[in-house]
């Protein structure tokens, strides 16, 4: 007996982690019924069973977010996905061991930049995950990574920029010429995961000098 | 610099970011290798509640079943696989913290080690449930939970 390929049906089901929102995506080539039909389980490593994902059995897009079923930062995931197409063929397909601590993505920090006449204060505001600590408060990423820290850039001009860091989450560049505009980027570190955001940007002037006039 | 700090233990000249990325880069291959998914060596019960007094003992215990069991039979299969670099890099840096762990053998802190060698036994016996290329496959590619638990003691 040989067995039917149908592996038309499903293709590369993983996990897109960023900011500890986990999604489970797949796709499947082009080639397949539009009218395939999906249905997701997951399942804790080291545990037997697998339990169907409500709200992702028998959909027809090919995501499923299983950000709440995977929260637990101690413990690593899998999930599969069963793709049954209308002539009954079906297919089914497992990620690769998940642990959202090494495979997420950080996104880029919210920023206010407020400009002043000779300065300009840059507040990186917390950034809250879907995790929360035994005590149901919500974490942020600061709260997850001990070693977390920013790194702030002026750019004054095409040569020259200006450069601030640490764990605080006000920062200010001072002595910067009124009325001009300065180009900043702010960006997330996590050393220890080798983690390290897309910057933040934002582009202001100072302020007019009007103390003579 | 930073250091890990497992209790009284303390131990210097290791970048846990290196060890990361020594295990990111044979992660898939290693774990690839093992479709057993309902047993994790590396148990909650193994490793979660470990005291500061007990981190030393215990740390200081699985690292030497790492190295006796784990990378001296697993390194066959590191050439097999490629992955020899990632493994060496491990192995070393598992040397040198072992080097520089000195648990106390004061009797005082019998029940304390006691407790360690509860939970590694855990862990051990578990290995031992398990076929034995099965276990050295998944205990290697079990390695992450071994270095995220290690991470709480890096300062």
């Amino acid at each position: 007996h040989i067995p039917e390929d149908t592996s038309d049906l499903l293709q590369y089901v993983k996990f897109q982690s960023s900011n500890f929102e986990n999604i489970l995506t797949w796709d499947s080539r082009p080639d397949s019924s539009p009218d395939t039909i999906y249905s997701v389980q997951y399942k804790t490593y080291g545990e037997r069973e697998w339990l169907a994902k409500e709200g992702c059995q028998r959909i027809t897009r090919k995501s499923c977010n299983l950000t709440l079923e995977t929260g637990n930062l101690t413990e690593l995931y899998y999930a599969r996905v069963t793709a049954i197409d209308p002539g009954g063929r079906s297919a089914t397909k497992m990620t690769d061991r998940f642990s959202s601590l090494q495979h997420t993505i950080i996104k880029p920090p919210d920023v206010t930049c407020i400009p002043k006449v000779r300065s300009i204060q840059m507040i990186v505001h917390p950034i809250y995950t879907p995790i929360r600590a035994g005590n149901g408060h919500q974490l942020t990423l600061e709260d997850i990574f001990q070693d977390l820290f920013y790194r702030i850039e002026l750019h004054i001009n095409d040569t020259y920029q200006m450069h601030l860091g640490g764990k605080q989450r006000e920062f200010e560049f001072i002595g910067l010429t009124p009325d001009t505009e300065f180009l900043g980027t702010i960006v997330i570190f996590v050393p220890t995961w080798s983690k390290e955001s897309a910057p933040y940007m934002c582009r202001v002037k100072t302020l007019p000098d009007r103390t003579w006039t | 610099g930073q250091e890990f700090q497992f209790g009284p233990c303390r131990v210097e000249g290791i970048v846990l970011q290196e060890l990361w990325e020594a295990f990111w880069d044979m992660k898939d291959v290693v774990q690839a290798q093992d479709n057993i998914t309902n047993v994790r060596l590396l148990r909650k019960e193994v490793l979660q509640n470990v005291s500061e007094a007990e981190s030393c003992y215990l740390i200081h215990s699985l690292l030497k079943f790492y190295l006796n069991t784990i990378f001296k039979n697993y390194r066959e299969k590191a050439v097999k696989f490629r992955i020899l670099r990632s493994f060496s890099t491990l192995a070393n840096n598992f040397v040198v913290i072992m080097s520089k762990l000195q648990p106390s053998q004061e009797n005082e802190m019998f029940p304390i080690s006691e407790n360690a060698r509860r939970r590694f036994l855990l862990f051990q016996r578990e290995f031992k449930q398990l076929d034995r290329e099965v276990a050295l496959t998944k205990a290697f590619g079990e390695m992450d939970i071994l270095l995220t638990w290690m991470e709480t003691f890096y300062q």
